[in-house]
C-alpha cells in the first residue's frame, strides 16, 4: 500500500473492525511507515480516555431488593413510541356507546323529576332509586330504577334530585395531568385527564360546561382513581333549558381531595408531520429531523399535555365535531321525533312495523333511542354520517415529554432525530414521467442499518438541505410529499428538476426498411429505425448516477448499442433503461439505433 | 454446584425466589453499569434497572436457553432506547454530581481523599476531562452509543453485541467505527495514558 492509512482504516485496525485481509494489509503498511504509526499511537492515547469512565458500579443491595420485589408483581410496564391501541382507549371508546345506552334508557325517570332548579333534596324528587351494594357507576336498571340499599354512614340514603344552590356545585378544579390522543383521519381527539376533585362526604354535584369547545358531552366519563370502594359515581344529567352544561352526581364516603380520571372526545385538533434532512458534503450520509406540528382549535387549552398520535384509520360510530354542537347534549327530543317521523314515512313498510313497535314498547321517550336505532342501523339517510369503516392498522405515537397547547395555536414539537443516514443519490431522466426534466432522487430505507428503523414515520413533507461547505453552510436542495413509510421499507425522495445534471436526447436519423405487401400490393408491414445520440452533462463537483428510460410505444422493437454505449436493459414491454454513474464535471454523449416493427413486421418480430 | 441461568430461570419460573435473586445479584452490578453509561443519569438509570428484571421476569418464559446474557442485554437496551426517547427532553445531571446541587461546587458523590490524592489543581483537570469524556459518549447517537458501551466496557464480542442489538455484526462494526470517528474528534487528550 502505497498511500497513507485513513483515521477510519486506522480506528479499524485499532478495534479490529475490519475484513481479515484488510486488518493484514494494514498490518503490513504499518510495519513500513513511521507515519502511520505515529498516528496509531496518538488514537490509542486518545481512546484510552474512554477509560476513564471504567469504574466498577455495584449495584446497591437496595437497588436489587427492589427488583427482586417489584419483578414479583403483576401487570407490565410499557415505555414505547409506538404500541398498539391500550385497553383503556378501546374501553373508552365503549364508554361513549354504553354511556349513550344507559342515559337513554334512564329518559323516562330524568323526564318524570319536576324542576330541577336550586331545590333542596326531597323525598318526592327521587321515588324508588335505591343504591345497590358495591355498585360504582351509574347503575340504572333498565325501567329507570336503579336499586338502593343503606342509609349508614350518615349519607341520605335518597339521592338529590339537584343541588340546593350554585354553591354546592363542585366545580372542575386545573387539571394536574392532561394526555391527548389525536386520531387524525377522523377529526378526533381522546382527552384523558387527572384533576383533583375536592369532595365532602355525602352527596356532591360536580358541574363541567363545555361551551365554546368541541367536546363530545356524550362521550364523558369520570373514575375516581382512590378510595374507588367509597364512592360512587350516581348519574350524569344534562339539566333542561341549560345548555352546554353537565352535571355529576357523585356519593362519597369521604372527605377531602381526590384524584378523578375524567375522558372524553374533541374534536378541532389535527397534527401533520415535517422532515428535515441534511445531506453531508460528500452527499453519503444524512442527519434528519422530524417534526410534528399540532393545531388546536378545539377551544380548550391543554396545559403540559401529553400528546400521542394516531396513524391509520379508525372505527367512528358519528363525527365528533357534530355531536358537539349540538344543542343539547343528546339533541333535542322534539326535533328528532319531527325528523324521524317524516324520515319513518320514507321507509319501506317492514322497517316501518320494525321502528313503530320500538316506539310503542318504550312510550315518548324512546324517540332518541328510536333515533339510535335508525342511525345505527339504518344508516345514511339520516342527517348524520355514519361511518362504518373496518378497523385497520394503526400505531400509536407518542410525542415525547409534555407541551402546552393554547387554543387556536399551532406548535411544532421535534420528534425524532436521526445521523449518518447513508443515502444514495440518483438522477432519472424518463420523459413519460417527467418530460425533459433529469429529476433528483435520494434513497434510503428505514431500517436499522440506516440508523433508523425504531419507528414507521407518518405521512408528511421532507425537505432536504445540503452542506455546502465545512463551515455548515447549507443550500436548500428540494422538498416532497411522503406517506407512511413503515419500517424495514425503502424511500425514495423525488428532489424535483436538477439544474447540474442534463439529459438530452437527440434524433439524429430516421429511416423506414423491410416492407412488407399483402396480395394487392398494399403496405401491410415495415420497421422503422431511428439513431438517437442522448448528451449528457455532469456539471457538478460530485460524481452521479444517472438512469435514464427509453419509451418506443409499442412492444415490438429492437435496440441496439455498441462499446461503451452498451448497457441497456429491458425495463417493460415497452421501455428500456440504462444506468451509468458519471464523473465530476464530464460529459458523455450515448448512441443507440432502435428498431420499431408495424404491421405484418410485427409477426416476424415475435419470430 | 454453580446454578446456570437457564436453571435458575426456570426455578423462577415455579415460584422460586431465590432463584431470581440470585440472577439479578449475578448481573445486576454489569447491568447497572451499562444502564448507567447509556442514560448518564443514575437514577434514571435504576429506574430502568428495574424495569429490565421486571421485564426478565415477566418475559422468562420466552428464553431459548442459550446466551442469557445477550438475551438480558437486549432487553437493558431496549429499556433504555425507548426510556431516553421519552425523557430526551428531562436534564440530565452528572453521573457523580451530588443531588440537589445546582452551582456546580457541591463536589461528587464518594469526595473522600484518599492519602495519596493529588493536588487539587489535578485533582480538577482530571474532573473535567472525566466529564468530557462522559458528554462526549452521552452524545452519540443511542445506537451508537449503545454499540461501544457493549462492546469496550461490557467486552462483548461483536457477534454478541449483534444478538443484543438485533442487528448483523457487519452493522456492529458500521456502527462501531462511526462511534470511533466520532469520539477521536471530541474525546480529550489524556496525559499519561490510560487512568
Amino acid at each position: 500500500m502505497k498511500r497513507h492509512l485513513t483515521e477510519r482504516e486506522l480506528i479499524e485496525y485499532l478495534f479490529k473492525l475490519g475484513s481479515a485481509a484488510e486488518m493484514e494489509l494494514a498490518g503490513e503498511h504499518l510495519g513500513e511507515c513511521e507515519s502511520c504509526r505515529a498516528e496509531l499511537e496518538r488514537l490509542e492515547r486518545k481512546f484510552a480516555a474512554l477509560d476513564m469512565l471504567r469504574d466498577d458500579v455495584k449495584a446497591s443491595e437496595g437497588l436489587i431488593a427492589r427488583a427482586i420485589e417489584q419483578a414479583s408483581e403483576p401487570g407490565p410496564v410499557k415505555i414505547a413510541a409506538y404500541r398498539k391501541i391500550p385497553a383503556w382507549a378501546s374501553a373508552a371508546a365503549a364508554v361513549v356507546v354504553v354511556g349513550v345506552l344507559v342515559l337513554l334508557t334512564t329518559r323516562p325517570w330524568q323526564e318524570k323529576l319536576p324542576e330541577p332548579f336550586a331545590k333542596a333534596p326531597t323525598s318526592e324528587s327521587v321515588k324508588s332509586i335505591q343504591l345497590k351494594p358495591g355498585s360504582k357507576s351509574e347503575g340504572f336498571t333498565a325501567n329507570g330504577t336503579a336499586v338502593l340499599s343503606r342509609s349508614a354512614l350518615g349519607i341520605p340514603e335518597k339521592a338529590p334530585f339537584a343541588p340546593a344552590s350554585a354553591i354546592e356545585l363542585v366545580t372542575l378544579p386545573r387539571r394536574d395531568g392532561v394526555q391527548l390522543t389525536i386520531y387524525n383521519s377522523a377529526d378526533l381527539t381522546l382527552v384523558r385527564e387527572r384533576r383533583n376533585l375536592t369532595l365532602k362526604r355525602g352527596w356532591n354535584w360536580l358541574q363541567f360546561m363545555w361551551a365554546n369547545t368541541l367536546i363530545d358531552p356524550t362521550s364523558l366519563s369520570i373514575e375516581p382513581q382512590e378510595h374507588n370502594d367509597k364512592i360512587d359515581i350516581q348519574q350524569l344529567v344534562f339539566p333542561a333549558r341549560l345548555r352546554e352544561l353537565g352535571r355529576w352526581l357523585i356519593r362519597s364516603e369521604v372527605s377531602g381531595q381526590v384524584p378523578f380520571e375524567i375522558t372524553y372526545f374533541t374534536s378541532g385538533l389535527s397534527w401533520r408531520a415535517f422532515y428535515m434532512g441534511t445531506l453531508s458534503q460528500d452527499e453519503k450520509t444524512m442527519s434528519l429531523k422530524s417534526y410534528v406540528r399540532i393545531d388546536n382549535g378545539s377551544g380548550e387549552e391543554y396545559e403540559n399535555a401529553q400528546t400521542r398520535l394516531i396513524v391509520g384509520k379508525v372505527h367512528l360510530l358519528e363525527q365528533i365535531a357534530q355531536l358537539a354542537r349540538r344543542q343539547y347534549a343528546y339533541d333535542s327530543p322534539v326535533q328528532t321525533l319531527k325528523e324521524k317521523r317524516a324520515h319513518i314515512a320514507d321507509q319501506p313498510g317492514d322497517r316501518l312495523a320494525t321502528l313503530n313497535g320500538y316506539s310503542d314498547a318504550w312510550g315518548r321517550h324512546d324517540v332518541s333511542a328510536l333515533a339510535w336505532f335508525d342511525l345505527a342501523d339504518l344508516g345514511g339517510d339520516g342527517p348524520k354520517e355514519i361511518k362504518k369503516e373496518g378497523l385497520s392498522e394503526y400505531f400509536l405515537y407518542t410525542i415525547e415529554g409534555t407541551e402546552t397547547i393554547p387554543d387556536k395555536w399551532g406548535k411544532r414539537l421535534q420528534s425524532m432525530e436521526a445521523e449518518d443516514i447513508e443515502v444514495e443519490n440518483l438522477y432519472k431522466y424518463d420523459e413519460d414521467r417527467w418530460g425533459t426534466a433529469t429529476i433528483r432522487f435520494v434513497k434510503f430505507s428505514n431500517d436499522e442499518d440506516h440508523n433508523l428503523g425504531d419507528t414507521p414515520l407518518p405521512d408528511g413533507t421532507f425537505r432536504i438541505f445540503a452542506q455546502t461547505d465545512e463551515g455548515g453552510e447549507l443550500s436548500y436542495v428540494g422538498w416532497t410529499n411522503v406517506k407512511y413509510i413503515p419500517v424495514n421499507e425503502e424511500v425514495e425522495l423525488n428532489l424535483g428538476a436538477a439544474r447540474l445534471v442534463k439529459v438530452e436526447p437527440v434524433l439524429v436519423d430516421f429511416a423506414t426498411a423491410n416492407y412488407r405487401f399483402d396480395g394487392d400490393s398494399n403496405i401491410a408491414g415495415w420497421d422503422e429505425i431511428r439513431t438517437w445520440k442522448i448528451g449528457i452533462a455532469n456539471t457538478r463537483n460530485l460524481g452521479v448516477d444517472i438512469e435514464i428510460t427509453r419509451s418506443f410505444g409499442t412492444p415490438y422493437w429492437k435496440l441496439d448499442s455498441a462499446g461503451a454505449d452498451a448497457g441497456w436493459e429491458k425495463h417493460d414491454a415497452t421501455r428500456a433503461r440504462v444506468e451509468l454513474k458519471l464523473d465530476p464535471q464530464t460529459k458523455r454523449t450515448l448512441e443507440y439505433k432502435v428498431t420499431t416493427f408495424h404491421g405484418a413486421r410485427t409477426e416476424d418480430w415475435r419470430q | 454446584m454453580v446454578e446456570t441461568d437457564k436453571s435458575l430461570l426456570d426455578a423462577h419460573a415455579v415460584g422460586d425466589k431465590a432463584a431470581f435473586s440470585e440472577l439479578v445479584r449475578r448481573y445486576g452490578d454489569s447491568v447497572l453499569g451499562y444502564l448507567i453509561r447509556m442514560t448518564g443519569n443514575i437514577e434514571q438509570a435504576e429506574d430502568f434497572f428495574q424495569e429490565t428484571f421486571k421485564r426478565v421476569h415477566e418475559k422468562g418464559h420466552t428464553f431459548r436457553g442459550e446466551g442469557f446474557k445477550s438475551w438480558l442485554f437486549t432487553i437493558a437496551t431496549r429499556v433504555a432506547i425507548d426510556g431516553l426517547r421519552k425523557r430526551k427532553r428531562r436534564p440530565v445531571f452528572s453521573l457523580n454530581q451530588v443531588s440537589g446541587c445546582t452551582n456546580g461546587n457541591c463536589g461528587e458523590l464518594g469526595e473522600v481523599a484518599p492519602a495519596d490524592c493529588p493536588n487539587p489543581a489535578e485533582a480538577a483537570i482530571d474532573s473535567e476531562q472525566k466529564e468530557q469524556v462522559r458528554q462526549a459518549v452521552e452524545e452519540l447517537p443511542p445506537r451508537q452509543r449503545a454499540t461501544l458501551v457493549l462492546a469496550y466496557y461490557q467486552q462483548l464480542s461483536y457477534p454478541e453485541v449483534a444478538v443484543v442489538l438485533g442487528c448483523s455484526t457487519g452493522t456492529v462494526k458500521v456502527q462501531m467505527s462511526r462511534a470511533l470517528r466520532t469520539l477521536a474528534q471530541r474525546l480529550p487528550d489524556v496525559s499519561g495514558g490510560a487512568q
